[in-house]
């Protein structure tokens, strides 16, 4: 194994972006603007849910739960007639009716007060918001008039106290697009390799097989960093997510996810004679990653029958890993397993990419 | 038996290339002298190609032994020392000229003055000396073959193969490759080339003609000529194409 060789393949893969540069604007602008999409779309809250409100009881009582209700969550209208209001959900025009009746304020000395929720819950984010507001004016109301809750509890985070759904999933995301892309990258460079006949041009000369891949994971290691590195200032900067644990153990994160996905790649080449066909392996890069890696949804949320898959890919362990030195602040003492496992997929990847080089000679 | 002393830069014994059922080298025995240039002729799937691959450890042989310059087929200090030139021109597109030729060079472990000095001279031969920084992308196949040629050359190899080096490039670029091969086997390089021009042939100094893998004739361009009784070297061939052949020499 000579180094100088490996460096030679790193080389010209840098030397070709010079003239690719759709191939840079695809390094540079996709993870950029997965981030930021992403970003946007995820880092605010439930808002401005149009509810109507039909107050049959009238009462200080009720009028105090109503003027409890968080005005930024819920768009308020006031209507008489219950039927009427009910029409404008079935119309699809407000989202909930919140009914007061009659008896309401009388009914509160014999426990029997209710407030009847009239909600479209085709979407759960919503009707969750709405029910979660009104529990929480009617905590307010109640606290007002001095009543209060046998139990309270006292919230003091161990990670994670001022952290947001995007610190949750932007390591994620960073794990997801350098995974991806890397192996996307690779596998189509490999291709071209294969198809255009220079790999067997460097096969016939004194470069080895191994040298082939380290050159290739030499020169996507430093592609992944720069991504990540581009998605951090992003991530600062744009969307003001503080990271707790040592951004340099994100970088090695990184570049071993890199690792993982230069060897996937080269190992997917060897299944596919034209870039077209290379194509084709997407959804099963893709889907697996975003469905089970626990980018959007922790993996426990995912049924148990179906949660070993998680495991089996490797962006889990990456996105894991990211989350707890990002958000959690965690150094190498605690994420030493992630990295190893990591590493494992590396090494099984790059021994059979080495051997899907070799099975060529037939 | 240690092939150093023979003088052969290529001795096979009895190769055998099969794929599944089908065999595309069939029991070849071949001895190449260095210093030759050796025309592989036959038509297409005749195994001319498939033996080059075995030869340059592209392949692995199912049967039989391969030696090149002494050593056997595989052995890692043979590398270094021959040259390859695929059919496809097999360049990355994406890269200029003096960066493809500069890779093969580092491939070979050459230092920068020794590529630089050994391009200089490459590019002047296959006259691309000003178009050095052009992506191979925008060059006509003519040039591409060209630089195919120079990055196959750039380590000055002993022995050089090349697999239809000539095809679709124009009568005069042919000539100057010709040209520059028989340079090479002045030189003391051995050349061993397939093709399908009888012209090319007749430049040989001896030729093997390949039929379903297996070699039905060899000789010099002459000898083969007067073997089979025909007037010229391409109806020597359909000849030989037709009866199955026989050895010249």
């Amino acid at each position: 194994m000579r180094i100088k060789r490996a460096l030679a393949i790193t080389k010209r893969i840098f030397r070709g972006l010079r003239h690719d540069r759709r191939t840079v604007a695809l390094i540079i602008l996709a993870p950029v603007l997965a981030m930021t999409l992403f970003g946007i779309a995820f880092s605010g809250e439930v808002e401005d849910v149009d509810v109507i409100v039909v107050d049959h009881d009238g009462s200080d009582l009720s009028n105090t739960i109503i003027g409890n209700l968080d005005e930024q969550t819920l768009n308020i209208r006031f209507m008489d007639s219950e039927q009427e209001a009910v029409k404008k959900v079935e119309d699809g025009n407000a989202w909930a009716v919140f009914v007061f009746p009659e008896d309401f304020s009388q009914n509160i000395a014999t426990k029997n007060a209710v407030i009847h929720l009239r909600g479209d819950k085709s979407n759960v984010n919503v009707a969750s918001a709405i029910a979660t507001t009104l529990r929480e004016a009617m905590t307010e109301t109640l606290t007002q008039a001095g009543g209060e809750m046998p139990v309270s509890v006292s919230e003091s985070p161990v990670y994670g106290e001022d952290a947001e759904f995007i610190d949750f999933f932007v390591p994620g995301i960073m794990a997801f697009a350098i995974f991806l892309l890397t192996t996307l990258l690779t596998l189509l460079a490999f291709v071209g390799e294969r198809t255009s006949g220079t790999l067997e041009r460097l096969k016939a000369s004194p470069m080895r097989d191994g040298e082939i891949v380290l050159g290739y994971v030499i020169a996507f290691g430093v592609i992944g960093m720069v991504q990540a590195f581009l998605l951090l200032i992003i991530a600062t900067v744009g969307f003001n997510i503080t990271i707790e644990g040592n951004p340099f153990l994100a970088y090695i994160i990184v570049a071993l996810l890199a690792l993982v996905s230069v060897n996937l790649g080269i190992l997917l080449s060897a299944a596919a004679k034209r870039e077209a066909q290379a194509v084709q392996f997407l959804p099963m890069i893709i889907l697996p990653t975003f469905l089970l890696a626990g980018i959007f949804w922790p993996v426990e949320a995912i049924p148990s029958f179906l949660r070993w898959a998680s495991f089996a890919i490797p962006p889990t362990y990456g996105v894991e890993a990211m989350r707890s030195v990002m958000v959690r602040g965690w150094g190498l003492g605690e994420i030493w397993m992630e990295l190893v496992v990591l590493l494992a997929f590396a090494l099984v990847f790059m021994i059979l990419s080495v051997k899907s080089l070799q099975r060529g000679k037939g | 038996m240690s092939q150093g002393e023979n003088g052969l830069a290529v001795e096979t014994r009895g190769l055998v290339k099969k794929y599944g059922a089908f065999t595309a080298v069939d029991n070849l025995d071949l001895k190449i002298e260095r210093g030759e240039t050796y025309g592989l002729l036959g038509p297409n799937g005749s195994g001319k190609t498939t033996t080059i691959k075995v030869l340059c450890d592209l392949l692995k042989p199912t049967g039989g032994e391969a030696f090149l310059l002494g050593k056997k087929v595989g052995d890692n200090s043979i590398a270094p020392r021959i040259g390859y030139m695929p059919q496809e021109t097999a360049l990355y597109l994406d890269l200029s000229i003096n960066d493809n030729i500069c890779l093969f060079g580092e491939v070979y472990g050459m230092s920068r003055a020794e590529i630089a000095s050994a391009e200089k001279e490459l590019l002047e031969f296959v006259d691309l000396t000003k178009w050095r920084n052009t992506p191979v992308s925008n060059l006509s196949g003519g040039m591409r073959h060209r630089t195919s040629l120079a990055c196959s050359m750039i380590h000055n190899p002993e022995l050089l193969f090349m697999d239809e080096p000539t095809v679709g490039v124009d009568p005069e670029l042919r000539a100057s490759f010709w040209e520059y091969f028989e340079t090479l086997g002045k030189r003391g390089a051995t050349v061993v080339i397939t093709t399908h021009y009888m012209d090319e042939a007749h430049r040989c100094g001896k030729i093997g003609v390949m039929r379903q893998g297996k070699l039905i004739a060899e000789g010099s361009p002459q000898d083969i000529i007067q073997s089979t009784g025909c007037g010229s070297l391409e109806d020597a061939f359909l000849e030989l194409a037709r009866k199955g052949g026989h050895h010249a020499d």
